[in-house]
């Protein structure tokens, strides 16, 4: 079978960088304290699993992400639908959550760690309050903005009231809100992050911060490997799932629709 | 020619499925107003394929709105059923052009929507839209989205879906002018068929002479500014139509008089 060029290239220049890197550390020119050589990280990441450290940081940091993302996302959904259905609601609030999506959610850490403490309650406070606005904002959009042309195929079928909205308004809003939560996914990843490195116990972010304190520049290594593979299969769960559940998601008009989706802010 | 036809008052037993008094609509667009629909009289009989000819802006859009039930008439009265139309409903089912199916259902499901609006349980819902798959020749694409169906399968199954609450009247929106003329000429044939064994009542809104003239029992051609009625003809052209016929060309001819399509070129 044929290998495309591309592949070939990418783990050519893959493999050189960390050659390179491996060489630069173990040749003396540079501090392999501060930049210590890719098979060292390997080995202390090694150590980290099998002395259960490394498994204890990153439960803690899943969880936290699972539940304020959930929670999060669960508000926005509920909040979105109901400004998008409800024009009194969306005038009285819409100013005030305007005014919070405006301020970035990471500036909200020192405040959360001042009123919840350092423990769990203000890590998935600031993760919920992050995932919360863009999940919000889209699927507010995709409420308001059903496609009026299936609201009149709905309409000549007989479909009105809450069947209407149940099979017509929410599954025409699905791609709008798959987006947010997408979105919203690598959100839940940099405040979790944030909030650990302010103040932890336990986590992936405590974990660089503790090893930074004691000069452990591999470990540091590793919990940043560890971030970003959380958040590479977090987004190829996300998508997988989404193919699964939704085959028609992204095809055809929810495609078009796709690329008119308002991004929020993210933190 | 004028085709208003005078409606007696009292009603008979074979009352006619639609009937249009001076009906009318006017747009007003903030600077001014556009009459889309001048004073349209008509009635339609049960079981009959009318295809309301025109061209653009001639008012056949704003006349199948109005009988879907999606805009109302500024003046003049319509009843179907002997009924006033009070907004949509599943007795006038109603066909796109752009087949406005629903992208997250698959095919089946797309027909058993209006069934399951009413109520249905799902084992009769599922037999119902088989027949109707069957019937629009698509046996085996129940379990397809509509985004893997090509158009004319998809506005196949759009009539299917609006087949399937047995709507007194089905109204076509130029269902077919988005598809390929072979596609095009085969649906034609296909709600000939669909029509001479289900007996719905239907209106077709076309702006292509052939096409109304393949498919309809009669025809009323609306002419624009303002949108009314400028002929209303029986087709007696026996069946199955050919289109190289004498009497098709003639009636072809007439028809781009009556549009004012010779006197435009």
């Amino acid at each position: 079978m044929a290998v495309s060029r591309n592949t070939v290239a990418g783990l050519i220049g893959t493999l050189a960088f960390f050659g390179a890197w491996e060489a630069l550390s173990r040749s003396g020119l540079v501090n392999n304290v501060m930049l210590p050589a890719p098979s060292t990280i390997v080995q202390s990441g090694w150590s980290l699993i099998v002395d259960g450290e490394l498994p204890r940081h990153l439960g803690a940091s899943l969880l936290r992400a699972a539940v304020g993302f959930v929670a999060g996302a669960v508000l926005a959904v509920l909040v979105g639908v109901a400004m998008a259905q409800l024009p009194l609601l969306h005038g009285t609030i819409n100013p005030l959550v305007q005014m919070f999506r405006a301020v970035p959610s990471l500036a909200f850490v020192p405040l959360a760690i001042f009123w919840f403490g350092i423990g769990e309650a203000s890590k998935i406070f600031l993760i919920a309050w992050g995932v919360f606005f863009p999940v919000w904002v889209n699927t507010y959009i995709g409420v308001r903005d059903t496609s009026p042309l299936l609201g009149r195929a709905a309409a000549s079928l007989g479909a009105r009231g809450w069947r209407n909205f149940a099979y017509v308004v929410i599954p025409g809003a699905l791609p709008f809100i798959i987006a947010g939560l997408r979105i919203s996914l690598s959100v839940a990843l940099v405040v979790l992050v944030a909030a650990e490195l302010a103040g932890a116990a336990f986590g992936v972010g405590y974990l660089i911060q503790m090893s930074q304190q004691v000069f452990r520049v591999d470990q540091m290594f590793v919990g940043l490997i560890v971030l970003g593979a959380m958040g590479f299969s977090a987004d190829l769960l996300f998508e997988r799932a989404v193919r699964r559940l939704l085959p028609w998601y992204g095809a055809e008009r929810a495609g078009q629709r796709g690329g008119q989706i308002e991004r929020s802010r993210s933190a | 020619m004028n085709a208003r036809v005078e409606i007696s008052p009292q009603i008979a037993v074979d009352q006619p499925l639609i009937t249009c008094v001076d009906l009318g609509h006017v747009y007003d667009s903030g600077r001014g107003q556009t009459t889309a629909l001048g004073n349209v009289s008509l009635t339609i009989d049960r079981g009959e394929l009318v295809c309301v000819l025109g061209p653009s802006g001639c008012g056949k859009t704003t006349l199948l709105n109005i009988l879907a039930g999606f805009v109302a008439p500024t003046h003049g009265d319509i009843r179907v059923n002997g009924s006033a139309i009070e907004g949509p409903s599943a007795e006038r089912g109603v066909v796109f052009q752009d087949y406005s199916l629903f992208p997250w259902l698959t095919a089946q499901a797309n027909v058993e929507f209006g069934l399951r609006m009413a109520g249905l349980a799902a084992r009769e819902r599922a037999g119902i839209a088989r027949d109707l798959l069957r019937l629009v020749g698509l046996p085996e694409a129940g379990a397809k989205y509509p985004f893997e169906l090509s158009g004319g399968m998809k506005q196949r199954i759009a009539i299917a879906r609006a087949l399937a609450t047995r709507p007194s009247l089905l109204l076509m929106d130029e269902p077919f002018a988005a598809l390929d003329a072979m596609t095009r000429s085969s649906l034609q044939t296909r709600l000939i068929d669909i029509h001479r064994q289900e007996q719905p009542t239907i209106l077709f809104v076309t702006h292509n002479i052939a096409e109304a003239l393949f498919l309809a029992s009669r025809l009323i051609v609306m002419s624009a500014n303002p949108g009314r009625i400028v002929e209303d003809i029986r087709v007696d052209l026996p069946r199955p139509r050919r289109r190289t016929s004498p009497r098709f060309n003639e009636l072809y001819e007439h028809l781009e008089r009556a549009i004012g399509l010779e006197t435009a070129e």
